[in-house]
């Protein structure tokens, strides 16, 4: 039993990468990391079964008509920027590596800023948590970020830690489990004034989720978020963040929408928020699909 | 972390930091340039390689064998890599407690170290007979050349 629970330790999602990633950022000068990414993520692309599979079905549906052959290609080049962006989250913690960003929507960054409880939407795309730092750093404002549990305890701590380290404590986690208290606890922030992260791109187990369409498909996406800004009135901001080249970073800020009540009922309100969330994914993932690491099944078999 | 929207130009390297200054351009030390990150690193792999698949095409003769070699040179170098950031790493681990090394990171010791033995495989190509190889290991002493002589300079010019 002892045996199996190390061995877990280099299950692809085990601890044991995460701590020889930051071993890898630590020891390995920048100037050296290129052949290294090269080789893991030719490695990850062959044992990672499942994560190789979800991104070649996102791939068949976001570029319609391409050839197996080719999206194999793909999912290698996504796989490689996302170790990139885990391992630049890494340098930022380890090293404090300065990382140059530009913004687009600049005036809506600040309007985030600036405001009083608002919903950050963001998506598995880039680096989220170097977005986080960063936006912690400039602004000097707390996030609560909302994060699908990892499946893997260790892992999980290794996270959080890491995730702390970074941001000196500006991020809060909080995690995405099927109890109840979470959903108050973020709206009592939300109430308090607080920014709200969450990631808008996948359900995780347990959580409220409801029918949409992405890119033609139907898919099932959290509806949480929108209830929460139904319920606080609070503004959503679509942000993401794209790795441009190395250690360059652009930020992605959406103009604001709502969720509220109007004539219509909740249910529809909702489902009006949702869709609008989905054609800004449609809109930024598609000219950005290296770096959408939804590495768990989003649209349905083909 | 920086904002990246004014004209600032980042290298890590001392010789493309000065050759910025001198074409006018605002610059300073930082770990942004793409040519950097993945010119060098390739640079140090493919003379690694070129050197184990020169060694072992000696003692190697028939072709299938050599294709061979040449398919399990790179992971025989990226092997090697890692070795030998497992025994630097104990290295820096010994200096700490010496208290003789205290950087953030190991990655300057690294650098030390690997920059030293990759000179030392491009002084064993420069005394090759093959004009290619001898020319190989030239390139990589004038580029350690220049980049010594422009952190010099920059020094003596109080530049970070």
């Amino acid at each position: 039993m002892h045996a199996r629970a190390w061995l877990r330790n280099f299950a692809v999602r085990g601890v044991f990468w995460r701590r020889y990633l930051d071993f890898g950022v630590t020891n390995v000068p920048f100037y050296l990391r290129t052949v290294m990414m090269l080789i893991w993520t030719t490695f990850f692309f062959f044992f990672a079964v499942p994560a190789r599979r979800a991104l070649l079905r996102n791939l068949a549906v976001i570029l319609p008509g391409s050839s197996r052959l080719t999206n194999y290609g793909r999912a290698w080049l996504t796989l490689f920027n996302y170790a990139w962006t885990i391992a630049d989250a890494a340098d930022h913690k380890l090293a404090k590596s300065e990382f140059a960003y530009t913004v687009v929507g600049a005036d809506n960054l600040d309007r985030l800023a600036a405001g009083s409880g608002a919903i950050l939407l963001t998506a598995h795309m880039g680096s989220y948590d170097l977005g986080a730092a960063l936006f912690a750093d400039r602004y000097h404002r707390e996030i609560r970020m909302v994060r699908a549990p990892e499946a893997d305890e260790k892992t999980a701590q290794h996270v959080d830690k890491s995730l702390a380290r970074a941001t000196a404590g500006a991020v809060k986690i909080a995690y995405n489990t099927s109890g109840m208290t979470l959903p108050f606890e973020l709206l009592n922030a939300l109430r308090a004034g607080e920014i709200v992260s969450i990631l808008g791109d996948r359900v995780p187990a347990g959580s409220s989720q409801r029918e949409t369409r992405l890119f033609g498909e139907v898919v099932r996406l959290p509806d949480g978020p929108f209830i929460l800004a139904f319920v606080a009135e609070a503004p959503i901001f679509p942000l993401f963040i794209l790795r441009t080249s190395f250690h360059h970073y652009k930020i992605i800020v959406g103009d604001p929408f709502y969720c509220r009540r109007s004539a219509a009922s909740r249910d529809a309100a909702v489902e009006a928020a949702l869709a609008t969330w989905c054609r800004t994914l449609e809109q930024v993932i598609a000219p950005n699909w290296p770096q959408w690491f939804a590495l768990v099944p989003i649209f349905p078999a083909s | 972390m920086s904002d990246g929207q004014n004209r600032d130009v980042g290298y890590w390297f001392a010789l493309p930091r000065l050759v910025a200054r001198i074409a006018g351009r605002k610059v300073r030390r930082a770990e942004w340039s793409r040519w950097e990150a993945y010119g060098v690193g390739l640079l140090v792999f493919g003379i690694g390689c070129v050197f184990l698949a020169h060694a072992l095409f000696e003692v190697v003769r028939p072709w299938a064998l050599r294709s061979l070699c040449l398919l399990i040179t790179p992971v025989a170098i990226w092997i090697a890599c890692l070795l030998v950031y497992f025994v630097n790493w104990l290295i820096a681990g010994l200096l700490r407690r010496l208290g003789l090394y205290s950087a953030p990171t190991n990655n300057p010791l690294q650098s030390v170290m690997i920059i030293s033995l990759i000179t030392l495989l491009a002084l064993l190509l420069l005394r090759d007979e093959s004009g290619w190889f001898r020319s190989l290991g030239a390139f990589w002493l004038a580029l350690l050349a220049l980049n010594l002589l422009s952190a010099a300079i920059l020094r003596t010019r109080h530049v970070p």
